[in-house]
């Protein structure tokens, strides 16, 4: 096993990179919607929405929170360790589902019981009239997220909505759905800190995709299927393969090809296609979202190095990363090492908000 | 039989459904279980109330039935509750959610229709005392929890759980146990109003299937049917919504057909692409309409109530149920003559039978089928492609070809030659000559 940093006890001492305090309250109140997103369980997605909670201004603003699917069992159903409930402020609003909501420990308003049902009944609106514990288990579909953000927004007037995104589901953090998002990596992820470290810095630099020019996202956003090019005159094209994941892809006629454009998912095999093509490697590549990427470290670094661009028609800020160097099985990475390595992968600061607490 | 039964009917039935802008799922489940009438007087009181809907919707402001609709909306399928509530179960929260929602929506739409005077045409039970048993500080607004103004006791526990976040866990328990009483309170003051809730639930759904039945005969031009007293029934510049509107969308227009038919058989022929399906799915579609009581797709009809409609196509729905065409359509029609023989009153319409078969045995069959079902007391309306002898019955004959366009209007004619430009049309259809020609000649050699 590559050691460097693993197995070290752990220790309080703050380091350069884990920022103390409460650092990013402010940054998620210039946003409309939030999602927390872990990249395995167990990495702290649940601690940071705590985290979150606990600390923006309730008095001030009107908050809603919820979940993205059934991720709320008290315990957690493949590792058997504890979830904790999350804990509500007066005032905040809450969307979960009927069994959930029975079994609240709180004080709390009923605003709609929707037509819309999940596995654990159909998904209920409610304002804690005190503070107090609820399980949170929220739409189980993005659209139906969605849905169920437009209402709050517009019936409720919400200010901002905070969403317990599914573990490994991103679509909850799409910018489709959410205008913020807040990344929960650890050493459930993976316990060799390099590995962790470059696969976290991967799904940061897809997240982080540039956004393509404001014409293009204007003609293609309308697009929902299929794979574009637009010439250099700004002529629209189809090309007659209907997704990026047929083996036939020919690009023929496409010597003016400015922009590249595939609706549904970039994999592996089309990205390579590309990059093995003198012109279109020019061209600006463009998805969706950083949740249409599925291709892997190393074909996105190839691609990257052979000079491609690959830009994005929505975004969504990345907020912060959290890790939690502690494993499920009871490894622990050095917190300090984790957050300095991280950090200086992904150039944003990293906080490891377990240890900020204590 | 229910309106769901005939939804997959070949008639077009589902797209007027779908073309119904039905605002509540609940309406929408409600509409799908009334019954297909039987009874002259409730097809006319259901007209009655439709009627009163219609003037209304051209009466009002469209903002006004937009307010109305968004009322609608709101109305959810709280069945199960209201089973509870008769059942003296104890509801819990979202139950009385619900229950309080449904009364102040129901109070809500009562009080839109008062403005129009329409508030009488479909009644809906008071609610104010459901409203204030679930509503204590007046409030008016459709959210629910257990109030503190239910009781001195819990509303000093809520206090004290603020000033003492600490030990929320212990006055949780205690307050939960308060709260059960209160539920258990409500529930019991609400168990005699369960049969209003319920019927109130029934009104909104009623009301929004009316409004949306009105809005569909402004926008598609549909008319009411006067019910026919002596088994005549009879459509003028009658269409078929669906048929238009896909004619419509390739920029061309649908030719309206008369059409009177009684107790005595009706035989169509007619050149190919003459129409003829298309009458018979009309017929269909309209005779379903009359009997749930929607909006008739002519300029004027008369229609006579039936106990059982019949509607025998060749269906390529048979091939999947392992049956042949033939085998399929045989039953079918054998289900017609079986049906004829109860003490019923059955509308039937057969496209084209036996047309699958040799011409001989298949013009012996409709003969046969014509002479059996001549005498029974029965409406019938078959198309056919065979020359047959029609016995007693009247005979039509779609216009057909005229200056190289098609006339689809019927003319009732003596006997029941049918046409003979199938070559004619397969020619206008650009059919490689050759073929066509060699038919020709065939026919002249052979007559």
């Amino acid at each position: 096993m590559d050691c460097e940093g693993a197995l070290s006890v752990f220790t309080a001492t703050s380091g350069n990179h884990c920022v103390q305090g409460v650092p990013f309250i402010n940054d998620i109140l210039r946003y409309d919607s939030l999602s927390i997103v872990g990249l395995e369980k167990n990495t702290g997605k649940t601690e940071c929405l705590k985290y979150v909670l606990e600390r923006l201004p309730v008095e001030t603003k009107r908050i809603a929170v919820t979940s993205i699917g059934i991720d709320g069992e008290t315990v957690d159903q493949v590792t058997r360790t504890q979830k904790p409930e999350i804990v509500l402020r007066e005032g905040m609003y809450f969307g979960t589902s009927e069994a959930h909501y029975r079994q609240r420990r709180l004080v709390s308003e009923l605003i709609d019981v929707s037509d819309e049902s999940t596995s654990l009944g159909r998904v209920v609106t409610a304002r804690a009239i005190t503070g107090g514990k609820i399980l949170l288990s929220g739409p189980s579909s993005a659209s139906s997220l969605r849905r169920w953000m437009g209402e709050m927004q517009h019936r409720l007037n919400i200010d901002l909505i905070v969403i317990d995104g599914a573990l490994s589901r991103m679509s909850s953090a799409s910018p489709a759905v959410s205008q913020s998002m807040i990344l929960a990596t650890g050493a459930a992820y993976s316990a060799n800190i390099n590995t962790l470290v470059s696969k976290t810095a991967h799904v940061v630099d897809l997240v982080n995709l540039d956004l393509t020019t404001e014409r293009n996202v204007t003609q293609l956003m309308p697009l929902e299927k299929g794979v574009w090019f637009i010439d250099k005159e700004g002529g629209l094209h189809s090309l007659d393969t209907m997704t990026s994941l047929s083996r036939d892809i020919h690009f023929e006629g496409m010597d003016d090809c400015e922009t590249l454009y595939v609706a549904g998912a970039l994999v592996d095999g089309f990205l390579e296609k590309v990059r093995q093509n003198k012109r279109l490697r020019q061209a600006e590549l463009v998805v969706r979202d950083f949740t249409k990427v599925f291709v892997t470290p190393q074909q996105f670094r190839l691609f990257i190095k052979a000079g491609g661009r690959i830009r994005v028609l929505q975004k969504s800020k990345l907020i912060a990363v959290t890790v939690n160097p502690t494993s499920p099985s009871g490894y622990v990475l050095d917190s300090d090492t984790l957050c300095g390595r991280l950090s200086e992968a992904i150039g944003l600061p990293v906080y490891d908000l377990i240890k900020n607490q204590q | 039989m229910q309106l769901k039964n005939f939804i997959e009917s070949p008639c077009g039935l589902r797209y007027m459904l779908d073309q119904l802008d039905l605002q509540s799922g609940f309406a929408r489940r409600w509409l799908l279980d009334s019954s297909f009438m039987t009874r002259g007087e409730d097809i006319v009181g259901t007209y009655d109330v439709l009627h009163r809907f219609t003037e209304f919707v051209y009466q009002v402001e469209p903002l006004f039935i937009n307010t109305l609709n968004h009322k609608l909306c709101g109305l959810k399928d709280i069945r199960t509750t209201i089973k509870n509530l008769h059942g003296n179960s104890v509801l819990d929260d979202i139950e009385l959610f619900e229950v309080k929602h449904l009364a102040l929506l129901a109070t809500e739409v009562k009080a839109l229709l008062k403005q129009h005077g329409m508030d009488g045409v479909v009644e809906i039970p008071p609610m104010d005392e459901v409203i204030s048993i679930l509503d204590p500080d007046g409030m008016r607004i459709a959210t629910f929890y257990i109030y503190d103004s239910y009781s001195d006791q819990l509303k000093a526990l809520r206090i004290q759980m603020r000033q003492h976040p600490e030990q929320q866990e212990e006055l949780l328990l205690q307050a939960n146990k308060l709260e059960d009483g209160v539920r258990a309170d409500l529930s019991r003051k609400l168990h005699p109003f369960a049969v209003s809730i319920e019927n109130a639930q029934l009104a909104l759904a009623r009301i929004d299937v009316n409004l949306a039945k009105a809005l569909q005969m402004k926008q598609m031009g549909l008319t009411f049917p006067v019910l026919s007293n002596d088994g005549t029934t009879r459509y003028e510049a009658m269409f078929h919504p669906q048929v238009k509107e896909a004619l419509a969308q390739r920029g061309r227009e649908f030719q309206p057909v008369d059409i009177t038919f009684g107790e005595q058989p009706t035989l169509i022929t007619g050149a190919n692409m003459g129409g003829k399906t298309v009458v018979l799915k009309t017929l269909t579609l309209c005779q379903l309409l009359f009997q749930f009581g929607f909006g008739i797709p002519a300029a004027a009809a008369q229609i006579a109530v039936k106990d059982e409609i019949h509607f025998c196509i060749g269906d390529e729905q048979s091939v999947e149920k392992g049956l042949s065409s033939f085998a399929a359509e045989m039953k079918n029609i054998d289900a017609v003559i079986q049906a004829s023989r109860m003490e019923k009153k059955i509308l039937a319409l057969i496209d084209e039978p036996a047309r699958t078969t040799n011409p001989t045995e298949g013009a012996a069959l409709v003969t046969a089928l014509l002479q059996v079902l001549a005498d029974k007391d029965m409406s019938l309306v078959m198309t056919t492609h065979y020359d047959i002898e029609p016995g007693k019955a009247r005979c039509l004959r779609v216009k057909g070809f005229e200056n190289g366009e098609m006339n689809y209007q019927l003319v009732e004619v003596q006997d029941g030659e049918v046409p003979h430009e199938a070559l004619n049309i397969a020619e206008s259809l650009g059919i490689d000559s050759e073929w066509i020609n060699t038919a020709r000649n065939l026919l002249e050699t052979c007559p």
